[in-house]
């Protein structure tokens, strides 16, 4: 693959070759910037960078921007998620450059949840872009340093910009479309979906392998630790695009329930070894929101700490 | 067609009830069809609401009628001598209806209806949207469905994460008009547009870029 | 088929302005049925004699007061 384009400590972490781990994080629901810093301290040193959620499930909170903010003062380097829901071309361009302003180098491209799943159902929605549409213009911005209006802009953004994928979403035909759609549109990376179902991950994998995408792009897996038997059942059944085999709810709902938060760490260690031999895996996006802590254990036991330093 | 929905008696009452003498006006054209605002629909209307005004020893005369389309002013010539008797009127037409009178006639015009969509009669009793009006069609390359009007999010290359079983994320009732386009992509043998990229779309043709206006200067008068 | 239709709307629409729906009633029979007939009628007067003057009624009275 080319050579590192930006300042990004992920994008560096991949094209030289290491499985990358990026973990997530979501603002607090006030302005109290303390969330965000503990969260971060736990986990900085067993991620190459954290993901920060923008406006999750449409729950108001703290501005994703803002606490990359924060994370940059911290040392950490921060994956600023940008949803199309909420901002019009000239808000996402603008919150862009100042997210640049503060050397923030890596972006997620999402359309975001729909608002009546939060708790401001009545606002609009803009989507004024979609999340194709925003990838295609963060690398505008930074491959020509234009605008969408067509102006030049001074000291562009140097963004390594990504994008998420899932695997088993619907309509399951075009998933491999899909991914080649976003590669095209200019998804540098990709974040899947957590993934518990490895058979149909692998499946996926094959035919992202056989259309030469695994080159194009760099595909991390999402994973998710489970907590108990009960949090699996529920995203068995309740989460849609989520594909959680009956071994796995077998599996914790076998152990014993003060054994199954530990059973779940487990699993996800399993995972991560498992997907480290499937062709076209270049790194790990562990998802553990509310239970950080549990990150640094989980990438240990994976042998993926030390991160490299690049 | 233009779809509306009658508003709660309760809330047409409190709009009407200051008056002495109100006519409840019915337009037989698109409301009509979905039996909210027709001219039969004014009249039952009208009918509820003088029940209503007994009950509440209200002293106020309520009388009904209606045209063809309240948007052009040619249907409104046989009906003038009413609209100048009445003291309000409450129409039942759309909110273009409702604004047309008000426009014309200057006394107070109430909406009997809230305006819902641009829709098509999928059959007698159900009425779905299909239209956003949005100035730039793309229907040549979406297979003939519309992602601005069906699509929640109105994303142009979807379908989003959200869509499950051919259903939008939103609720089970709501198709995913992501998975239509690509069901009809494939039955017309069109997969290979699947993966052409939608440019981003210029909204100024939309409400967005404030009231619109067609104007055909061969047919203006001179 | 479509008097059945209109019985039924009608019995949404009534109670918005305070008619209890079971004021109006649909019956199926034919030309032949007379005794059914009369006993319909009768049963139905009864029903509506229990239920009672409706709040228009009750609404005229007041107004003549």
């Amino acid at each position: 693959m080319s050579d590192v384009k930006t300042p990004s400590k992920l994008e560096k972490v991949l094209k030289a070759g290491h499985f990358a781990v990026t973990s997530e994080c979501g603002p607090p629901r006030g302005s109290d910037p303390q969330a965000i810093m503990e969260k971060a301290e736990i986990i900085k040193d067993y991620v190459d960078a954290i993901n920060i959620t923008d406006n999750q499930t449409s729950v108001c909170r703290m501005c994703s921007l803002a606490a990359c903010i924060r994370l940059k003062t911290m040392g950490v380097e921060p994956v600023l998620q940008m949803v199309t829901r909420d901002r019009n071309r000239i808000a996402l361009q603008s919150d862009i450059l100042g997210a640049a302003s503060w050397d923030i180098n890596n972006i997620l491209c999402l359309s975001g949840d729909h608002q009546s799943f939060g708790d401001h159902a009545k606002g609009q929605n803009v989507h004024d872009l979609d999340s194709m549409q925003l990838l295609q213009t963060v690398r505008l911005m930074r491959d020509e340093g234009k605008f969408l209006g067509g102006d030049e802009m001074k000291r562009p953004p140097q963004m390594f910009a990504g994008a998420a994928a899932n695997p088993f979403a619907d309509p399951y035909e075009i998933r491999v479309s899909r991914l080649a759609k976003k590669v095209a549109a200019g998804a540098e990376f990709i974040q899947t979906q957590c993934i518990y179902n490895m058979e149909k991950m692998k499946d996926w994998m094959k035919k992202v392998v056989d259309r030469g995408l695994h080159e194009k792009t760099f595909i991390m897996a999402g994973l998710t630790p489970m907590k108990s038997v009960g949090m699996a059942r529920y995203m068995k059944n309740r989460v849609p695009g989520m594909d959680v085999p009956d071994y796995i709810v077998k599996r914790l709902a076998d152990t014993p329930k003060e054994k199954q938060a530990e059973e779940g760490i487990k699993i996800c260690i399993e995972q991560i070894q498992e997907l480290k031999e499937v062709e076209g895996i270049k790194g790990f996006h562990i998802m553990a929101i509310e239970w950080e802590e549990k990150v640094p254990e989980i990438v240990k036991a994976a042998g993926l700490h030390p991160r490299p330093q690049v | 067609m233009i779809v509306g929905e009658q508003k709660p008696l309760e809330e047409i009452w409190e709009m009407i009830k200051g008056h002495k003498k109100v006519l409840v006006f019915g337009c037989n054209t698109c409301v009509a069809v979905c039996q909210q605002g027709g001219n039969k629909e004014a009249e039952i209307l009208a009918s509820m609401l003088r029940m209503k005004a007994t009950q509440e020893g209200a002293d106020i005369e309520i009388t009904n009628s209606g045209i063809e389309r309240q948007c052009e002013h040619e249907f409104f010539e046989k009906s003038e001598d009413e609209v100048q008797g009445a003291e309000a009127v409450l129409s039942t037409a759309c909110g273009i209806g409702v604004q047309f009178m008000a426009e014309k006639y200057a006394k107070p015009i109430y909406p009997g209806l809230n305006t819902t969509f641009l829709g098509a009669v999928e059959k007698f009793g159900l009425y779905t949207e299909r239209c956003q009006a949005c100035g730039q069609c793309i229907l040549g390359q979406t297979a003939g469905i519309c992602p601005i009007a069906r699509c929640a999010k109105r994303v142009l290359n979807g379908p989003c994460g959200g869509s499950t079983k051919g259903k939008c994320e939103i609720s089970k009732d709501v198709d995913c008009a992501w998975q239509l386009i690509v069901d009809r992509l494939n039955l017309l043998g069109r997969m290979d547009d699947y993966e052409k990229l939608t440019p981003i779309k210029d909204w100024s043709t939309d409400r967005a870029g404030g009231p619109r206006k067609l104007v055909r200067e061969d047919l203006l008068d001179e | 088929m479509n008097a059945k239709k209109r019985v039924g709307h009608l019995k949404t629409l009534l109670p918005q302005v305070g008619i209890a729906p079971e004021r109006i009633e649909m019956f199926n029979l034919s030309a032949a049925m007379g005794p059914r007939w009369a006993e319909i009628c009768m049963e139905f007067t009864e029903k509506i004699r229990q239920i009672g003057p409706s709040p228009i009624w009750f609404a005229l009275q007041a107004r003549k007061e």
